[in-house]
């Protein structure tokens, strides 16, 4: 009884600390950094205020560099080829990524994502790439979304069906705000190589074997108990 | 061990050296119970289907938090999921395995529980954030539990490839 207590303890302790962040800190591989949300949601546990993020694009004989602007906790990428910026009269063009607070709630959409706004000192003149990481406590958006205010219209601008895990990635053509989600009402089609239910089914099989398993082995033990038991009355009987 | 979790971490970093990173430690891992009897280590063959049995149930408590919250989970490519199972039977080869044995026989149960505790959490110190270490202490402190209270080193292996290859 007092074994089972210890391990029922620790298992309690155990559960205790695991639900204070965010699921998958195991070592099989590195560990999902966690998102830091500008609106948590309240099982993300500890959470940090996500980064901005700033860029200086050098012009080089009248034609912008090839750069990327990311957010310091790498929430955001924005690629950008040579020549991506109108560079009349610049010698750099700057760019910004800040992240949006309060978070925007747009009617008929769910946004998975922070929204992030992207600003540069130059307008664009060829499509950016746009990658944005996702939470693995959010349900996984299904597009990008852009604006030119916080408040919308949100457009949405696609999303390419080879994204990493926890990623989804777009081109863009005009820089604004942008989120990732996925429209009101509709399941969401999951993000590259993950999925929805693996996790419940297997500790459903689990609880099952233990279960099918279990039972059959505490009869036996409690059988070969009896019968040591009665070989112990047998002995103490004989004189 | 220390120095080879830490190398494992900083190498594992490094574009296309995880897989190679985790199966070399993992390795090198199991190497230190190089001579010890498996009796010794835990990893004997009596009561296998308890042990196992046992190892599920681990297993349970461990995804339990994640199965609670998570709406998905990325699937392990092969390369990946062959990885994560040599580096888990490896850190419970050497942690609660051949270091648990010495610090028991050095200075008893109870120091071998708190000891691979403390090791097991310092090993994971490069690799995880601050914020999950003390969830990562807690695993350990239960497997270390396990280890001496059931004299067992199968289920401890058991819950934590099943927790690696799950998330």
């Amino acid at each position: 009884m007092k074994r089972a207590a210890l391990l029922g303890l620790a298992a309690a302790l155990y559960l205790a600390a695991a639900w204070t962040v965010a699921p998958g800190f195991y070592d099989g591989f590195a560990p999902p950094q966690p998102y830091n949300f500008v609106c948590p949601p309240p099982i993300a546990g500890a959470n940090l205020p996500p980064k901005s993020g700033h860029l200086v694009i050098m012009v080089i004989n009248g034609v912008s560099d090839a750069n990327s602007a990311f957010t310091d906790d790498g929430q955001l990428v924005i690629g950008f080829l040579p020549g991506s910026f109108d560079v009349t009269g610049k010698t750099q063009v700057t760019v910004d990524i800040t992240p949006v607070s309060p978070c925007p709630n747009p009617p008929g959409l769910h946004f998975s994502t922070n929204a992030y706004q992207v600003a540069a000192d130059a307008p664009l003149i060829k499509s950016a790439t746009l990658v944005m990481r996702y939470s693995n406590l959010a349900t996984d958006p299904s597009f990008v979304y852009r604006a030119d205010s916080p408040n919308g219209p949100w457009t949405n601008i696609g999303a390419s069906p080879q994204a990493q895990v926890y990623t989804i990635d777009t081109k863009t053509d005009k820089l604004g705000y942008f989120a990732a989600g996925y429209p009101a009402g509709s399941v969401s089609k999951g993000g590259g190589g993950a999925s929805n239910q693996i996790l419940p089914v297997t500790i459903a099989v689990l609880i099952v074997l233990v279960l099918v398993g279990g039972l059959p082995v505490t009869i036996l033990r409690r059988r070969q108990a009896r019968r040591g038991a009665a070989i112990d009355e047998e002995d103490d009987e004989e004189p | 061990m220390l120095a080879v979790e830490w190398t494992r971490a900083l190498v594992a970093s490094a574009p296309n050296a995880a897989v190679p990173a985790l199966l070399l430690g993992g390795g090198a891992l199991a190497l230190t119970a190089w001579g010890w009897p498996a009796g010794t280590l835990g990893l004997g063959r009596s009561r296998l289907g308890l042990r196992v049995l046992g190892g599920l149930a681990l297993a349970i408590v461990l995804l339990l938090p994640a199965a609670a919250r998570v709406t998905s989970v990325p699937i392990l490519p092969p390369a990946l999921a062959a990885a994560a199972i040599a580096v888990s039977i490896g850190e419970e080869i050497a942690f609660r395995g051949a270091l648990f044995s010495a610090l028991e026989d050095a200075a008893g149960g109870p120091v071998a529980v708190i000891g691979s505790t403390a090791l097991w959490t310092a090993a994971h110190a490069l690799s995880h954030p601050a914020e999950f270490l003390p969830a990562v202490a807690a695993a350990g402190l239960l497997f270390g539990l396990w280890r001496l209270l059931c004299r067992d080193l199968v289920g401890p292996i058991i819950g934590h490839v099943i927790a690696d290859l799950a998330l």
